[in-house]
């Protein structure tokens, strides 16, 4: 199948960190406008594999592309065309909530009447339009995530990467959260989310399980509960951990249990 | 290639920061007038007033005029008069003088004798610089009185006569405004912008712009330029206090001063862009700021001791260090009215010491990635 059908497509993507191999050969293919969920242990590599699709880190070997381009040499187009959360929600406190919108919609080319509107539309839709003049140091975590994921979605981008985007998150938030993922799917935008929260990732449509650098299972949530007789992906998680055969790699140094 | 919108939307966003952190304005702009101030009135070397005490066992018209001679010199003043100092310690403890003179009972006979008379000196040597300030003064000043009393003058053999360029009147604002220029220019430049910089990784949002389209040199260049601003602010508030406050005039191009400072603020700037490479939190880059540049800046740049009277291990690293380059320049300038022709080879050791450390950093911010 040609590259440009898939918004994300990995073959034999790996990297190494000296003797560590932290990323596997892994081969992950997601549709235009899908969720698929990114699960797997800390350390299991899912922040390396999310690094070197943005651009952020090149591949040892293998290959990748990201909205049809290739990240060992395009990753200055990919960069335009993604948006990216972090779990660790990257705003500036002491800007507002505008301001924060503002810049990133700047660093995206966007300015003047575009931005403007491009802003009031990304506030209704997440509801932050009261928010706007307020210093973001002052909302409440939710709120954070939400001006997050404005920020991060204010250039219309064709992909979202969210890297553990409901970490420190009240249930209520992260239920309303999905929600917006949903609707942003709905819109055409394809997802591609990292979460250690096992009931969550059942939002997926599609979702694979890294273990140890490798893809250890791939599908939607039902076929693979289907597959492997589990009752829900939290079990079924916990039977590929224990199945994985450990000395076959040795210890992995960073490897800590959900 | 650079964007200049996407570089101004960075430096217009560092700015921001800047101004809602009054910590960050009150390190800018109070701290430098203070240190001036400070460093103006502590530096002082001017002696005066020294407290003495005259030990006189034998009161005679002479030991008094002698006495009131030393009184009336602007170096000392004479606390008062004991007829003996057996116990100097005591003495010291009770009187708080610096220095005792001690005149033998027969001062005033010995005086008219062929052998001459003497005068003990006993200075309080815990603190070296007064000491050696007593030290220096006291033989003058007792011989010429002494003359004085005896009538007679000294004999003319030879006269040196000193004439001092270039800081006439030994002011010390002469030479601490240089120095603090250079502290000054250093701590915005070095230890602000490092933190600035650890800071985004600390918050996280430095991977935030590393994936937006924003290019590395646009990230570095837009987060320095408010710094280079608000150096430039300091040096001139630093040249305008001192010329209110202390009297210090430039002698030379002002221009020329403007543009050697800009050359050290680059190098400052490169060695707080190599700081922020390695820190990964805002409290590594403060201390390794402080520690790396700011303690030697002060220490071995010449800016309180003279780099010619260290040991040469000393003196070698001295020339590493920016601001003993830039202390040269300033003072140069300032004192001497010199220029280009005069200072070409600490200005290009200094432009060549920012341009290395700047690949230096650059390829490092890069190799991050």
């Amino acid at each position: 199948m040609s590259a440009e059908a898939y918004s994300i497509r990995t073959e034999q993507l790996t990297k190494r960190f000296g003797h560590f191999t932290a990323v596997d050969h892994i081969d992950v293919s997601v549709a235009k406008g899908e969720v698929f969920g990114f699960l797997g242990a800390n350390g299991a590599g899912k922040t390396t594999a999310i690094r070197m699709l943005c651009g952020l880190l090149q591949p040892t070997s293998g290959h990748g592309y990201v909205a049809g381009f290739d990240v060992l040499k395009e990753s200055a187009k990919i960069r335009t065309r993604i948006g990216y959360m972090s779990q660790k929600f990257s705003l500036y406190p002491d800007l507002t909530v505008s301001e924060n919108l503002k810049l990133y919609g700047r660093l995206y080319g966007l300015d003047g009447k575009d931005l403007r509107a491009r802003m009031e539309e990304m506030a209704a839709f997440l509801g932050l339009k009261d928010l706007l003049p307020r210093l973001t140091s002052s909302l409440p975590w939710g709120w954070q995530q939400r001006l997050s994921l404005a920020c991060a979605n204010l250039h219309r981008p064709e992909i979202l990467f969210l890297d553990e985007p409901t970490g420190s998150v009240d249930p209520v938030s992260r239920r309303n959260f999905w929600d917006l993922i949903h609707r942003l799917s709905g819109q055409g935008t394809t997802i591609f989310i990292t979460s250690h929260y096992m009931d969550e990732v059942e939002y997926c449509h599609r979702l694979s399980i890294m273990i140890d650098g490798r893809i250890a299972a791939m599908g939607s949530p039902r076929d693979l509960k289907r597959e492997h007789g589990s009752a829900s992906i939290h079990e079924l998680f916990l039977k590929l951990m224990e199945h994985q055969p450990l000395m076959e790699h040795g210890p992995r140094p960073e490897q800590k249990p959900v | 290639m650079m964007s200049r919108s996407r570089l101004l939307t960075i430096a217009r966003k560092e700015l921001r920061h800047i101004f809602r952190d009054w910590q960050t304005l009150v390190v800018v702009l109070v701290m430098p007038v203070m240190m001036m101030f400070l460093y103006g009135y502590a530096l002082n070397a001017d002696a005066k007033d020294i407290p003495c005490l005259i030990e006189d066992p034998s009161p005679s018209p002479e030991t008094r005029a002698i006495a009131s001679k030393i009184d009336a010199s602007s170096l000392f003043s004479v606390e008062g008069s004991v007829f003996t100092a057996d116990d100097p310690a005591e003495l010291f403890r009770l009187y708080q003088v610096r220095v005792i003179f001690r005149f033998p009972p027969d001062f005033a006979r010995d005086l008219h004798r062929p052998g001459g008379a003497h005068v003990q000196a006993l200075i309080d040597g815990s603190d070296p610089n007064m000491g050696a300030i007593i030290r220096n003064a006291a033989d003058p000043i007792l011989l010429g009185a002494t003359l004085d009393v005896v009538g007679m003058r000294q004999p003319h053999v030879l006269d040196v006569r000193t004439l001092i360029l270039y800081n006439p009147e030994q002011r010390s604002a002469l030479f601490f405004v240089p120095g603090l220029m250079a502290v000054i220019l250093l701590m915005i430049s070095a230890l602000l912008t490092s933190v600035a910089i650890a800071r985004e990784k600390e918050l996280g949002t430095m991977g935030q712009l590393l994936v937006s389209p924003l290019r590395p040199l646009e990230i570095i260049v837009g987060k320095i330029l408010p710094y280079l601003l608000l150096a430039a602010v300091d040096g001139f508030l630093v040249l305008a206090v001192g010329r209110l406050a202390f009297g210090v005039h430039i002698a030379g191009n002002p221009w020329f001063l403007a543009a050697c400072s800009l050359v050290y603020i680059f190098t400052a700037l490169s060695i707080g862009l190599l700081i922020s490479t390695i820190a990964k939190r805002q409290q590594h880059a403060m201390f390794m700021a402080l520690g790396a540049t700011m303690m030697p800046t002060v220490i071995l740049s010449g800016f309180i001791f003279p780099v010619l009277s260290m040991p040469l291990p000393l003196r070698i690293l001295s020339h590493i260090i920016p601001a003993t380059y830039f202390l040269e320049i300033v003072r140069g300038i300032i004192l001497k009215g010199v220029g280009f022709a005069e200072l070409w080879k600490p200005l290009a050791a200094l432009a060549g010491e920012g341009l290395l450390l700047t690949a230096i950093a650059i390829r490092k911010f890069k190799v991050k990635l």
